[in-house]
């Protein structure tokens, strides 16, 4: 079944994948935001009011999700400003760069790098402070953009050997423990490596010469029999 | 090519899978290769024990070879329980090099690697999850070098 099937992956870049049902969880994310100028009659749906009439007022906080900041946000408008969650701002980078293992990325994420690459659309050049940042980055200097990137390289880097270990060594065993604390990204990194490590065992014992009946058609007897019973 | 002919106890060359299936239908002896010998063994296992990276392996495919042979023909070859456990161990030796070696190839970042003597099957086994690996990384390391140039072309 699962041969046959090719879900479009999440793109992981500066832009998503359209069809990509990972990247559209993604864009669901809140962030925290703050209006530039006022928003006349969007209260209700921003949650700041009761009268459909009622307006947003300037410089009101906001939290509004990933795809709509994306599609608000424009240099030059100054609709709306954003602003970094607090796990990719300086304090929890540290962490990240002190021992990125201890991290439950599940619960901090579950898009960790796919948000974080989405997040580095929002630097606002027209801000002279960010402007100079973008100028230092190009010039190598550690400022935010390329610490925040570095960080997920690290995170990533750091985190690669104890999913490639855990992925390859659990050999029919109850993995739960092992993926709760991981990425989205990186669960299907494991399971790829999971993947590896069972063909190869089944072929070692030679199940793969054996013809077994397709899980379609067990689940299909399966509920037949649930039918006669019912 | 061309196989035979077939004479009544003398040595010939067939493909694998024509030997299988003339062993499963008791018509032949099989000849184990000249590597498949404890004694070659040990010393495979102890060179790549020894070296940092991976030693050539007597066959391009040994560990198949060691698979379709111990489970077809076990009783043509000569202490088949001893090869099985040398030849495994080569083979967790080899793989647990692998991953150290992928696992620093991450670490410094590197975008090439030469794998001269890995076989098939042991790319096989981790060729997916490396790629996959690598393709991530390589995506959040390049991240942020379009953004760059759109952002100065706004000035």
């Amino acid at each position: 079944m699962s041969d046959s099937y090719f879900p479009v992956g999440p793109g992981l870049g500066l832009e998503e994948n359209f069809l990509s049902l990972d990247d559209i969880l993604m864009s669901q994310e809140k962030l925290p935001g703050r209006a530039e100028s006022a928003l006349p009659r969007l209260a209700v749906l921003l949650g700041q009011g009761a009268g459909s009439a009622e307006s947003v007022p300037e410089g009101s906080k906001l939290e509004i999700p990933l795809w709509l900041a994306k599609g608000l946000h424009d240099s030059k408008r100054r609709i709306i400003s954003v602003e970094l969650p607090k796990i990719y701002k300086e304090a929890w980078r540290t962490v990240f760069s002190a021992d990125a293992n201890v991290v439950d990325l599940h619960k901090m994420g579950p898009y960790y790098y796919g948000f974080g690459s989405q997040l580095l659309n929002f630097e606002n050049p027209e801000n002279p402070e960010i402007a100079q940042t973008i100028l230092q980055a190009t010039g190598g200097c550690s400022v935010l953009p390329i610490s925040d990137f570095v960080c997920f390289l690290q995170t990533f880097i750091a985190r690669f050997r104890r999913i490639m270990d855990s992925s390859q060594n659990a050999y029919n065993e109850d993995t739960s423990a092992l993926v709760a604390r991981l990425d989205e990204l990186e669960r299907a990194l494991f399971q790829v490596g999971q993947k590896g490590l069972n063909d190869f065992q089944c072929w070692e014992r030679g199940q793969a010469s054996q013809i077994t009946a397709s899980s379609l058609v067990q689940n299909y007897g399966k509920r037949k029999l649930a039918e006669v019973d019912g | 090519g061309d196989l035979g002919p077939f004479n009544p106890g003398l040595p010939v060359e067939v493909p694998v899978w024509l030997a299988i299936n003339l062993k499963q239908r008791q018509k032949c002896r099989l000849i184990p290769p000249e590597w498949m010998d404890v004694g070659k063994l040990e010393e495979i296992r102890d060179q790549e024990r020894k070296e940092a990276t991976f030693t050539p392996m007597p066959s391009p495919y040994y560990m198949e070879l060691t698979k379709l042979l111990l489970n077809y023909a076990s009783d043509n070859i000569p202490r088949a329980d001893e090869i099985r456990t040398l030849v495994k161990d080569t083979w967790d030796t080899r793989m647990a090099k692998l991953r150290l070696s992928a696992d620093s190839f991450v670490r410094q970042q590197e975008a090439h690697a030469k794998l001269d003597n890995l076989t098939l099957m042991e790319i096989n086994t981790t060729g997916t999850f490396l790629t996959q690996a690598l393709d991530h990384m390589y995506k959040l390391r390049t991240n942020l070098q379009p953004g760059e140039s759109s952002h100065s072309q706004d000035f």
